[in-house]
């Protein structure tokens, strides 16, 4: 099956898989404008709501950090982690799109991805396909043979049950002997400075509680007023990505901590001892004040969009990637907040179905139109 | 492709600028269709094409042309039409003059004395505005409001997707204040026959509020429309691949075959409202414009 016959299948899949569950749980619908109501809010003061939310973070324990931009916050990180560690990943768009995995690799530590299609997509020394779903132009035979590289048993024939176990194998080995784990964050809380995450898998709830150190690494976008917008938040990505309910939703707010004796709360418990927020602007600060870009800093980031795009469907990866961990409409729409590149828009054939599916009611289209004129000024 | 478009946006602007059409074209295939009807000169209503149906094909091609026309003079850009070059076929022409008079005809039923402005007929300036050049766009469109006016227009009836989106855009850019309505949303009853799938224009379906309109015109002609929500559903209607075929030829192509595939999956016969969608699916599959179905 070739790309654009496997993204056609797929695509179908999602749009009834997210049909079926918008019927069968009504207020999910409800959710998703309440929380864009709630994020516009965040947007149009978004300086405040940063510091709000560091405030919040370090009075739970936590660290707070503000990145300017990709080359600060690979310093930050690179600080805070050091040199010869493992560090062990969760999918984080923030963190592809400052290079810390390459970064942190060139001080001498041994990192690892452990989302399975990211894991597939890092040893297979490639790039992510979609947002939600990295290795989505793999078939069982790519994905075998990549792994065959970390477990010899593993050949063409191979199970995708049996690609998965030994992934598992492996990535235990790593998870036990982990001095930092690294996660981004569906949704961080102003009010109280915690993060919600989202994920099917595990990984993520063993990335943010194994390792002594859990550095979380976001975009300002992230932040939403209160916690209960943040649970909203990672409820309406995974309905919208179309798996709902999700396995696990996580919730870290500061390092690990018990209130067991005499009700006095203390930190660290079990969990992680040390807990880092790092906050990416990235061109997110100056997007949030420009009239014509605002709206995608609503973005949640479920990759419906993706499905609804004749250029996506057609070009795939090869359209914005490898400028940016993001791609499809969303994706023209962050290469040029993060890259201020505005020339994969060129190609949008304003065909308008995203906006028709995007949860946030963003009007991409309107967006990419502005940034075809910004690069149109450049000509 | 920077240089693509830098090249279309010259030619575009300079052409639009002096002569009111994209590309140096025939002007007498244009307005071949109205000379059959006597359609009355100007007019206080009148019909625009905008050459959209008369000259599809050129559109379609207008990657090819444009390096040849950014470097041609204009007198040899001319004189080059008269020997073949940039001219739709005959069969292209005959066929966009009978839509064009049966959309006429269906008009005049419900509306009287429709006029047309013949060769002085200007383009709406669509591809500026597809392709993002805003500035241009404002400022032709300034020119195109104000020959309206001079020619005493005070109605428009469209007959195309971008046309009428265009002139959408006109109206929230530069308070374009001549109203205008599209042939579908004013005809009254209509017949038809035959079974389709349904490729909507994505102007008229996701722009203009006419997903409805257009589906509801053709099933009360009597037309069935075989649906399949993830091929024809609102979200997932897919473009047939035109507005890139400017920037690059190969992947309008590709599109447009992936969406005939889909298509195809649906039904055999497809039904299609836009002169580009027909243009650029025709190749890949059995393709109609609403205007041949109906009348
Ligand atoms: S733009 Fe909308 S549909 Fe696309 S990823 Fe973001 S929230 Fe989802």
């Amino acid at each position: 099956m070739n790309w654009v016959e496997l993204i056609s299948m797929v695509s179908a899949g999602n749009y009834n898989e997210v049909e079926s569950i918008l019927r069968e749980y009504p207020y999910i619908v409800e959710l998703a404008d309440h929380l864009r109501e709630q994020k516009m809010k965040v947007i149009e003061n978004l300086g405040t709501y940063v510091d709000i939310t560091m405030r919040n973070v370090e009075k739970l324990g936590g660290h707070a950090y503000l990145a300017k931009n990709k080359d600060d916050a690979r310093k930050i990180a690179g600080e805070i982690v050091g040199e010869n560690k493992t560090v062990v990943f969760s999918k984080t768009n923030a963190a592809y799109e400052v290079g810390l995995r390459e970064y942190l690799e060139s001080r001498h530590n041994e990192v690892w991805e452990t989302d399975l299609g990211e894991y597939l997509v890092q040893i297979s020394k490639g790039w992510p396909t979609h947002i939600v779903a990295p290795a989505l132009d793999m078939t069982r035979e790519d994905a075998a043979k990549a792994v065959r590289k970390i477990d010899p048993s593993i050949n063409e024939n191979s199970k995708v049950e049996d690609i998965v176990a030994a992934v598992r194998k492996f990535l235990m080995t790593k998870y036990v002997k982990a001095d930092v784990g690294i996660t981004g964050a569906n949704a961080v809380a102003a009010d109280s400075g915690a993060i919600a995450l989202v994920e099917n898998e595990g990984n993520i709830r063993i990335d943010t509680v194994m390792p002594q150190v859990h550095i979380s690494i976001t975009g300002i976008d992230k932040i939403v007023p209160t916690l209960r917008d943040a649970m909203d938040e990672v409820m309406v990505q995974a309905a919208y990505a179309g798996i709902y309910p999700p396995t696990y939703i996580n919730v870290t707010a500061g390092p690990s901590s018990t209130a067991d004796i005499e009700l006095k709360r203390v930190s660290p418990a079990t969990g992680p001892k040390d807990f880092h927020l790092i906050l990416l602007d990235d061109g997110r600060m100056d997007a949030s004040q420009n009239p014509d870009l605002k709206e995608a800093l609503l973005c949640i980031k479920c990759g419906r969009c993706y499905f609804s795009c004749p250029i996506y469907r057609i070009l795939g990866k090869d359209w914005v990637s490898t400028k940016s961990p993001y791609n499809g409409p969303t994706g023209v729409m962050w290469n040029y907040i993060t890259n201020k590149d505005p020339w994969p828009a060129s190609y949008c054939v304003h065909s308008g179905g995203c906006k028709e599916v995007c949860p946030m009611k963003i009007n991409i289209p309107e967006v990419i139109k502005y940034i075809k004129y910004m690069g149109s000024k450049n000509l | 492709m920077k240089k693509q478009e830098g090249l279309i946006r010259s030619v575009l602007y300079k052409n639009l600028m002096e002569d009111y059409t994209p590309f140096p074209l025939d002007k007498k295939l244009a307005v071949k269709w109205a000379a059959g009807l006597n359609v009355p000169r100007g007019g206080r209503v009148i019909i625009y094409t905008s050459y959209m149906y008369q000259m599809a094909s050129v559109f379609k091609s207008y990657e090819k042309y444009v390096p040849t026309l950014g470097s041609l003079g204009k007198s040899r850009i001319l004189a080059s039409i008269g020997s073949r070059f940039i001219k739709p076929s005959d069969e292209d022409v005959e066929r966009s003059v009978k839509i064009l008079q049966n959309i006429y005809r269906m008009v005049s039923r419900v509306k009287a004395d429709v006029g047309y402005l013949y060769e002085e007929e200007p383009y709406s300036g669509s591809l500026l505005y597809e392709l993002g050049f805003l500035d241009e766009f404002k400022e032709y469109g300034r020119k195109v409001l104000q020959f309206f006016r001079e020619k005493g227009v005070e109605e428009i009836i469209t007959v195309d997707p971008h046309t009428t989106n265009t002139l959408a855009n006109l109206k929230k850019y530069i308070n374009f204040d001549i109203p205008f309505r599209n042939y579908i949303s004013m005809i009254g009853t209509v017949k038809g026959s035959g079974k389709f799938v349904m490729h909507d224009s994505c102007l008229y379906s996701r722009f203009l509020d006419m997903y409805d309109t257009v589906r509801d015109k053709a099933k009360s002609a009597g037309i069935e429309l075989i649906e399949d929500p993830t091929v024809t559903g609102k979200g997932v209607g897919f473009c047939c691949g035109g507005p890139v075929g400017p920037l690059n030829d190969e992947l309008s192509n590709n599109i447009a075959r992936a969406r005939a595939a889909a298509l195809k999956s649906v039904y055999e016969n497809v039904l299609v409202a836009c002169p580009l969608c027909y243009v650029n699916l025709e190749p890949y599959c059995n393709v109609r414009d609403l205007a041949e179905v109906i009348e």
